[in-house]
């Protein structure tokens, strides 16, 4: 039971959940927990939106100020901690990348391009959401992963994926209606 | 039906990161208004966080830290010490706490429980402020099981969460580690869970992030010195505002 990876995940779910308690009562250590734990991974989900080190440690920098400032907002009954972490470091990236314009003039819009279906296939095998995910029409299912991992825009989507806005939308939209179906 | 599933739809999208600035702040605010609307977010966000982890680390520079440490100086997190602030300020971090440490799943019945206990006693706690505090959790199901409040003068004090089971012939013994060199020191025994003070007079000034258990033992306490039961609760002191 002690490498039961579910154990693992609620233990540091648990020890999150607990410092960012202590960083609301202005803690500062705890704040450091949380760094020693979770800014590697924060750090690579920014990396994977905005394509740049300097802006994914950007956006953890403001992903930190935020969890300081906002852990008396955390609610633990309406989400997980790291959920919450997670979100807020995403946010800040995704600030960033709708501010600083993925394809700007000193970027060249040839440089790599993420590849959907890797972060698909890095998910857990027993994943709802992977499941859920493959029996998508690749399309759409591309359009969904590309968004949350790697934070297209509708417009980012329709260029990368060669279709019209209005389609983009579409998938989007009648995809997440499959993925909620099959969710639950 | 179908206003739901828009709204449904609507959440994720948000979550996504593809509503235009002006709706994704809308929906933003809606989250504080609209508990039903917060609930499907959650729930999106806690499907799509599968993703997050597999991402592989970055680990950032060494400036990163010092930045964000920097930072938290001129962003407080909480408002400044008042006489009037310090009820409201140290029930907000206790209920946090209680809620924290349950984690979910556990919780609504454990809540009911703690809410009572807690209730009852924040109000004297928080009139005699604790240095440090600790929260004793059960490893394995997450449930705060009892809170220790160790004071300036020396005292402190093991205050119960939950009704633990002591069965017949067993004592529940409470142990304080402060020096993995010197090992835990029993500083309780109690034959059922009830709020107590510990004995500490002996042992070196509490400090932060010095280790509290509770072990269930025979009756009269272990017969080594040492911990020998199960531990049903632990936790570390962190220093209050």
């Amino acid at each position: 039971m002690v490498a039961d990876p579910s154990s693992d995940q609620a233990a540091l779910e648990a020890g999150i959940s607990a410092a960012i308690v202590r960083c609301a009562a202005g803690e500062r250590s705890a704040l450091r927990v949380i760094y020693d734990l979770e800014a590697a991974r924060m750090v690579g989900v920014a990396m994977r939106i905005l394509r740049r080190r300097d802006l994914a440690e950007e956006a953890t920098h403001d992903a930190f100020m935020r969890i300081w400032r906002s852990a008396r907002s955390f609610d633990p009954s309406r989400g997980s901690a790291r959920a919450w972490i997670y979100t807020i470091v995403r946010n800040q990236a995704l600030t960033i990348v709708r501010d600083e314009g993925r394809f700007g003039p000193d970027e060249p819009a040839d440089r790599e391009i993420p590849e959907p279906s890797s972060a698909l296939a890095r998910l857990p095998e027993s994943s709802a959401l992977r499941h859920c995910l493959e029996k998508l029409d690749p399309g759409r299912r591309s359009a969904i992963v590309l968004a949350y991992v790697h934070g297209f825009s509708h417009g980012e989507l329709a260029g990368r994926l060669g279709v019209p806005l209005g389609t983009i939308k579409s998938w989007i939209r009648r995809g997440l209606v499959s993925l909620q179906e099959c969710l639950g | 039906m179908t206003t739901d599933r828009d709204d449904r739809i609507h959440a994720a999208e948000f979550v996504l990161g593809l509503l235009a600035p002006e709706t994704h702040a809308a929906a933003e605010r809606r989250l504080a208004s609209d508990p039903a609307f917060a609930r499907e977010v959650a729930a999106w966000q806690k499907h799509f966080a599968a993703f997050d982890d597999t991402a592989d680390p970055v680990v950032p520079s060494e400036e990163l830290w010092r930045r964000i440490e920097a930072g938290m100086g001129t962003a407080v997190a909480a408002p400044s010490a008042a006489p009037a602030g310090l009820l409201p300020r140290f029930w907000n971090s206790l209920g946090a706490l209680r809620i924290a440490a349950l984690s979910g799943l556990t919780a609504a019945l454990a809540l009911a429980v703690v809410t009572t206990v807690t209730v009852r006693h924040a109000q004297e706690v928080a009139a005699r402020k604790p240095l440090y505090v600790a929260i004793l959790v059960d490893d394995a199901t997450r449930q705060a099981g009892a809170i220790v409040n160790a004071f300036a003068d020396g005292r402190v004090e093991m205050i119960p969460l939950v009704d633990m089971t002591v069965p017949a012939g067993r004592s529940l013994q409470v142990w304080t580690l402060w020096n993995r060199e010197v090992g835990p020191r029993s500083v309780g025994l109690l034959d059922r869970a009830r709020a107590t003070p510990l004995d500490l007079e002996r042992l070196p000034t509490t400090t932060a992030d010095q280790l509290f258990e509770i072990t269930l033992e025979p009756a009269g306490g272990s017969p080594t010195g040492r911990p020998t039961g199960p531990i049903l609760y632990k936790g570390t002191t962190a220093r209050t505002l």
